[in-house]
């Protein structure tokens, strides 16, 4: 086939000159395995978003004692959150499946017999399982009767049992915290380490009304999570739950929150951070490469025209058309911006492999970049090789065999 | 085979207009061997672009096969000059990144059908011009001469009606020269048909018919009654080499 073979015409010119062929193709490799790496970061905290969110549960809202800008300290510390905002919650709002507030204290000390460790105590509504998803593997969980009557029983988690109780079972043993004797009535399945490294099984929980009567002498609450019934009502409930608290609390808006919602699309924006910055960085780079690529390789290309005009002469004399000797230059400039492509994509593959063992960027790599990337290739290597090609291809005969 | 008519070429436009050509007619049959002699600025080169169908004339006809080539569009007259016309160059005009064989391959590559041959058409047209053992050097490896007959070599691999050669031995010593000469007139006498362009009386005294050019206008068109033949030359100069 005749342009097969003034492609390869377009070829040969390359390889004859590789230094020449190699800056063409610079451009298009940084851009496009910036562009593999972005799309591999971008992939893997998708997933880490996903997961996140999946954990914080997808119909979820959190109703957080404390207000302001940063994240509230890990202890409870903001007293006007109280069952009684939770219950009113529940009463006024409408369509919501589960509310169910929490109270806490993060390191307590926590004793059974010689053993003693910290560990996370948290005080709950029997709801709070079904809220979580989390339930016992063994025994029962807590119970509506004992927040009734503040009963002395805990759950407690994978890790409190292996460090406390051994290979004991702990089902009516003892715990003592803050010297209240609690009897142990159940064990939560394991949940590992958060991404943060907090070991999530290192918790005993217990009646919300033992924890803050018995064990930590508070009467407001940390949090309230609420479950919606319909995730399309989120937005909705999560605005009319803001304007009840702001009633109820007495905040009128300009006036600063004592309080505040997190709900799973928040959720996932907070996970998003740093990679979000990054990939537009990332993007930038890429963007910026592929476009000083193309631009160096138009110019490599318009001075290689110039260079060989004799040539261009000498095929017009053999028989080539304006259109052969266009073809032969698009040729060369797609041939370099496919293999920049290739290079490009190796090195960005190879960055992404590298990456998640330098930092602690999520990384996914996937076929899509390597698409996307002969999409750009394609783009770059016609848009940057007309010109060029273009001047080639109008050379006079005459005037370039001079 | 190629007839010019009132062959006209004037350069510049508006006041600044510079005639090169001024009334050129003359037709060259098939089997002819033809230089068109001039000294430099007579318009033989520009004379010679316009029968390579490389330029087109400002005024007249040039007719191939008599068909009129002022009436073909680019890519017909590519093909024309692809198919008819060999051109061989005072400068050889070789890539220099290529072998012998892959030059001579070159105007293949723009045939509209690329023979399945052509290596073996490549080294046949090698061995025409003697060079059937450097078919694999590079233009740089070879001396003038014989990048010359690498150029001759690629003239004759399409099967020209014409080999045009402009100035084909002006770069060439006298023995290389000769060379060149030695081929054409063997390409000659088997019945192909060339136009040369040369200021050298020496070297035109070669063809059968001498075209005087000058100023732009034919002062003389005369057979050569006796032309001279490179072999013999050729021989003369070996032994003057050799008593030496």
């Amino acid at each position: 086939m005749r342009l097969y073979r003034i492609a390869g015409e377009g070829a040969r010119a390359l390889r004859a000159n590789k230094l020449r062929t190699f800056f063409m193709m610079a451009g298009t490799i940084v851009g496009v395995a910036a562009l593999t790496v972005i799309m591999a970061i971008g992939k893997g905290t998708e997933k880490k978003v996903m997961k996140r969110v999946q954990n914080f549960g997808p119909r979820a809202m959190m109703l957080i004692a404390g207000g302001g800008k940063d994240l509230p300290p890990p202890d409870m510390t903001v007293t006007t959150l109280t069952l009684e905002d939770a219950q009113a919650v529940r009463r006024e709002i409408d369509g919501i499946d589960i509310v169910s507030p929490m109270a806490w204290r993060f390191r307590m000390n926590v004793k059974h017999e010689a053993n003693q460790r910290q560990a996370v105590v948290w005080g709950v509504e029997p709801s709070w399982h079904e809220a979580w998803n989390w339930h016992t593997v063994a025994g029962a969980g807590i119970a509506g009767q004992d927040v009734a009557t503040m009963a002395r029983v805990c759950v407690i988690g994978q890790t409190v049992k292996e460090e406390l109780f051994g290979d004991a079972d702990p089902i009516g043993g003892h715990l003592y915290i803050n010297q209240v004797r609690l009897t142990v009535k159940g064990v939560l399945e394991g949940r590992g380490t958060s991404p943060m490294g907090s070991d999530f099984d290192n918790r005993v929980i217990i009646p919300i009304t033992t924890a803050m009567r018995r064990v930590m002498n508070v009467d407001y609450v940390g949090a309230i999570r609420i479950i919606t019934k319909d995730l399309s009502r989120m937005p909705d409930q999560a605005a009319a739950i803001r304007a009840l608290i702001h009633r109820r609390h007495h905040i009128t808006p300009p006036e600063e929150d004592d309080f505040r919602i997190i709900t799973a699309a928040i959720v996932a924006d907070l996970a998003r951070g740093t990679s979000k910055t990054l990939s537009i960085l990332l993007i930038a780079l890429a963007g910026l490469s592929l476009l000083v690529g193309g631009v160096v390789l138009m110019n490599i290309l318009l001075i290689s025209v110039t260079e060989r005009t004799t040539e261009i002469g000498l095929r017009r004399a053999l028989g080539a058309t304006r259109r052969d000797i266009f073809a032969q230059f698009l040729t060369e400039s797609l041939v370099v911006s496919f293999a920049g492509m290739l290079l490009g994509s190796l090195l960005g593959w190879g960055l992404s492999v590298l990456l998640p063992r330098a930092s602690k960027l999520p990384v996914i790599v996937s076929w899509e970049p390597f698409a996307l990337a002969l999409g750009f290739a394609l783009l770059v290597g016609t848009f940057f090789g007309v010109q060029p090609a273009r001047r080639a291809a109008r050379l006079h005969p005459v005037e370039a065999l001079r | 085979m190629i007839e010019l008519q009132g062959i006209e070429k004037t350069y510049g436009n508006g006041s600044v207009r510079t005639p090169v050509l001024k009334g050129i007619s003359f037709r060259v049959e098939a089997g002819e061997y033809v230089a068109i002699m001039g000294g430099s600025g007579t318009g033989k080169s520009t004379l010679m672009n316009i029968l390579g169908c490389l330029d087109k004339p400002t005024a007249g006809r040039v007719l191939l096969d008599g068909a009129d080539v002022a009436e073909l569009d680019d890519e017909a007259i590519s093909h024309l000059r692809n198919r008819k016309i060999g051109f061989v160059f005072q400068l050889f005009h070789l890539l220099d990144r290529a072998t012998a064989l892959k030059n001579v391959m070159l105007p293949l590559i723009y045939a509209e059908e690329y023979p399945d041959d052509a290596e073996g058409r490549a080294r046949k047209a090698l061995a025409v011009v003697g060079l059937e053992d450097r078919t694999l050097y590079r233009p740089g490896e070879l001396s003038g001469g014989q990048q010359q007959r690498v150029a001759i070599a690629r003239a004759l691999i399409v099967d020209p009606h014409i080999i045009l050669a402009d100035e084909p031995t002006g770069n060439l010593d006298r023995r290389s020269g000769l060379e060149v000469l030695a081929i054409f007139g063997r390409l000659h006498r088997e019945g192909r048909t060339i136009i040369m362009v040369t200021h050298d009386e020496g070297v035109a005294e070669h063809a059968d018919r001498i075209i005087i050019l000058e100023d732009g206008r034919i002062t003389d068109d005369r057979p050569v009654s006796e032309p001279r033949q490179a072999e013999g030359e050729l021989e003369e100069l070996r032994s003057e080499e050799h008593v030496r």
